[in-house]
């Protein structure tokens, strides 16, 4: 019936239109909550609603992500653009966030797409195109684990990082430390002394 | 979860005789439950919890005693049940009509387990029978012409003269055509109440009965007056479905809602078990339930009330009563899914689908199972948009019962194509890592001197944000992360680009 494919076309208008208007933000720390990304956000866009990605596929421990639904387009794309001109930081230092706009492949509750077209095909042992379907089924399967490794690389990658740049923090924290301990207790000036410097105390 | 009985609707209806020993019993003709009227010797679904597939049955006595509202149902036996006894072909959407004496015959159950009601019409060609029209036959739920007799165990078209102590007339069809009671003023305006739920998806469903097998056994010419397919896939709500029907039941003239194409061959796949008929007695009857809240609630005897479970999960058991590839998807909120999940898996209903178009949406999936297996299920996709490859879309789907989603894996890996893109498939829900509770990459300051009031700042730094700024050691740290992550997307899209192209060219190579 006409109103029912005219139905379908503009639920999936309303939808296209909600994409616009959400941001997809990950490399969050799971202990972000919704209320924390709004209250980070409001400096630049008001947030409509938050809804998490449940991870289902992805054997390794993964940052968190959400999409965000603005107000309108243009608040999406400023914040888009701020996040990436700036680092962005959510709850948690110093690893900032990314964000990039929505697609709709992302939301996992979309509507069905009016144009699209199933074209279902059995294909049984003695049909020419069984061993091709066959091989492009392993091409799938070996890409897939491809992808895979390549997730874990990235993983092992960001925690090395993480590892050096908690070290240097440390290290930089005791040597501040210590300034500021030899400053308190005045022996800065025995030092001063010592390598026969002089201090200006401002 | 229990005493949300105060919100399921319940009138009774016309008054009959009073009984009992103590004269405490009075029994009734009719009754409205949770907006759907019941009537004596109307055909009813119950579920058993645990179970997928609803019982049916007719009901041949209603009353109250002590507070406690009963109904005595005389029981269908499914072709399934009684598969052992039974040769010889099998009419489509036959049920038999229990007979003779003994266990299993007819069970006394509190009203609450009702779950709906169903058409049944008898095509025995007993001159006792009224026989129904070619249309009331087509648009029945289930026929039958046959009975089982529980006592001796033996399958007959012979109608008794009596059953359970009543005059075989009252349990054949109705003397005036059914009119079937599932008319639009039950079923509009009630939100998400079992009536609309229930019945909608009937018409809902046979509305969304894609043409191609099952529009053709449908004779009636209510056919052209029936909203085709499109129509329905897209309502939200069941409510808009049912709506969507009386401009076609206008048409026609009748409030015959209870439209067209319906059980039929979708039985195969979802075999309900074959049980021994004695196990029907004393069972405990609940609404099935495959999400947490009636796993809730305890088991009981036929002698307690049934807990009647929120209305709000009523969608739950509706599922195996539709039959059809209602849009179920449109039933869930993210709660429920993953509860859902986790029971089926538990189940071994979970299928886990791999390499579908991404573009596929949840009920896309859904259709897409209907089309090809002839089965219903509930599916979403679940890909992860930062990390899976788009090339290929993987998705969950939940069936209506193990054998249904066996059946459904060994022919989709048997070679299932669709768009080109052969899917493959494997049972369970895949390993997920809890996650750990921080990030990779927030780091924290060890510090043993921190005062009282710094240690409470720090931990209110989590909920704080900000743009960071470059005089500060994080601004680095922080440029050190986007410099990685740059890297990072760029890597993912070169080898997702690389997957495509390898996809395309052995496509090519393989003259698909």
């Amino acid at each position: 019936m006409a109103t029912s494919d005219e139905q379908a076309e503009k639920e999936y208008a309303d939808f296209e239109a909600r994409v616009k208007r959400t941001i997809y933000i990950d490399h969050l720390s799971p202990l972000v909550t919704s209320q924390v990304i709004k209250a980070a956000l409001s400096q630049c866009a008001s947030v409509a609603s938050v809804e998490f990605i449940v991870n289902y596929t992805i054997q390794y421990d993964i940052p968190a992500a959400a999409l965000v639904e603005l107000e309108d387009e243009s608040q999406a794309k400023a914040a888009v653009d701020l996040m990436r001109d700036f680092p962005f930081i959510i709850g948690g230092m110093p690893r900032p966030v990314r964000a990039m706009h929505a697609k709709p492949e992302m939301f996992r509750d979309r509507p069905s797409w009016p144009g699209l077209k199933m074209e279902i095909h059995w294909v049984t042992e003695g049909d020419p195109e069984y061993d091709g379907m066959n091989k492009l089924k392993r091409l799938a399967k070996r890409q897939d684990a491809e992808n895979m490794a390549l997730v874990k690389n990235q993983l092992e990658e960001e925690k090395e990082l993480a590892m050096q740049q908690q070290e240097s923090l440390d290290e930089s924290y005791k040597k501040y430390n210590m300034l500021e301990d030899i400053v308190r207790n005045g022996k800065i000036d025995n030092l001063a002394r010592h390598y026969d410097m002089n201090l200006t105390h401002d | 979860m229990d005493g949300s009985s105060k919100n399921i609707q319940f009138s009774w209806g016309k008054r009959r005789s009073k009984g009992g020993a103590k004269m405490d019993t009075q029994f009734y003709g009719s009754f409205t439950f949770d907006n759907v009227k019941y009537s004596l010797y109307d055909c009813v679904y119950l579920f058993k919890h645990g179970e997928p597939e609803p019982y049916i049955g007719k009901i041949l006595k209603i009353w109250e005693q002590n507070q406690a509202k009963k109904v005595k149902i005389l029981w269908f036996f499914s072709p399934d049940e009684i598969r052992s006894y039974l040769s010889g072909p099998v009419m489509e959407k036959e049920i038999f009509l229990a007979s003779g004496d003994g266990t299993g015959l007819a069970d006394i159950n509190p009203l609450e387990a009702l779950a709906g009601k169903c058409t049944v019409v008898c095509i025995s060609k007993d001159e006792r029978n009224r026989q129904p029209t070619p249309r009331e036959q087509a648009v029945a739920d289930y026929i039958f012409y046959r009975f089982f007799d529980v006592g001796n165990c033996t399958l007959s078209d012979q109608v008794p003269e009596k059953i359970g102590g009543l005059e075989v007339n009252d349990l054949l069809n109705p003397k005036d055509e059914q009119v079937t009671s599932y008319t639009c003023q039950d079923v509009q305006g009630v939100d998400q109440k079992l009536g609309v739920g229930l019945v909608a998806p009937l018409p809902q469903s046979a509305v969304k009965m894609d043409n191609e097998n099952l529009v053709t056994a449908v004779i009636p010419p209510m056919s052209d007056a029936i909203p085709l397919p499109p129509a329905v896939k897209e309502d939200d709500k069941a409510k808009a479905a049912a709506v969507s029907l009386p401009p076609a039941v206008k048409e026609d003239g009748k409030a015959k809602v209870a439209v067209a194409p319906l059980p039929p061959a979708v039985k195969e796949g979802v075999p309900k078990p074959t049980q021994n008929i004695p196990k029907r007695t004393e069972k405990d009857y609940s609404e099935k339930m495959p999400s947490k809240k009636l796993k809730l609630s305890q088991d009981l005897t036929s002698q307690s009330m049934a807990p009647v479970p929120d209305v709000k999960v009523r969608p739950g058991p509706l599922e195996p009563l539709t039959r059809q590839a209602v849009d179920r998807s449109k039933w869930f909120t993210p709660l429920p899914w993953d509860e859902e999940l986790l029971a089926a898996d538990e189940g071994g209903r979970l299928v886990y689908i791999q390499n579908l178009d991404i573009q596929f949406g949840a009920s896309d999936i859904v259709e897409l199972i209907h089309e090809a297996l002839q089965q219903s299920c509930i599916a979403r996709p679940i890909n992860h948009p930062t990390y899976d490859d788009p090339n290929n879309g993987k998705a969950y789907a939940v069936f209506r019962s193990k054998k249904a989603a066996d059946a459904a894996i060994l022919k989709i890996n048997s070679g299932l194509v669709v768009g080109g893109r052969p899917l493959y498939c494997s049972k369970g829900l895949l390993k997920v890592p809890k996650s750990s509770g921080a990030l990779v990459g927030h780091l924290t300051i060890t510090n043993q001197r921190m005062g009282q009031r710094q240690r409470e700042e720090q931990k209110k730094a989590v909920s704080t944000s900000h743009c960071s700024q470059p005089n500060t050691i994080e601004y680095d740290l922080a440029l050190d992360w986007m410099l990685v992550r740059e890297k990072q997307t760029r890597k993912f899209s070169i080898l997702h680009k690389k997957h495509k192209e390898e996809r395309k060219s052995f496509a090519a190579k393989i003259g698909k």
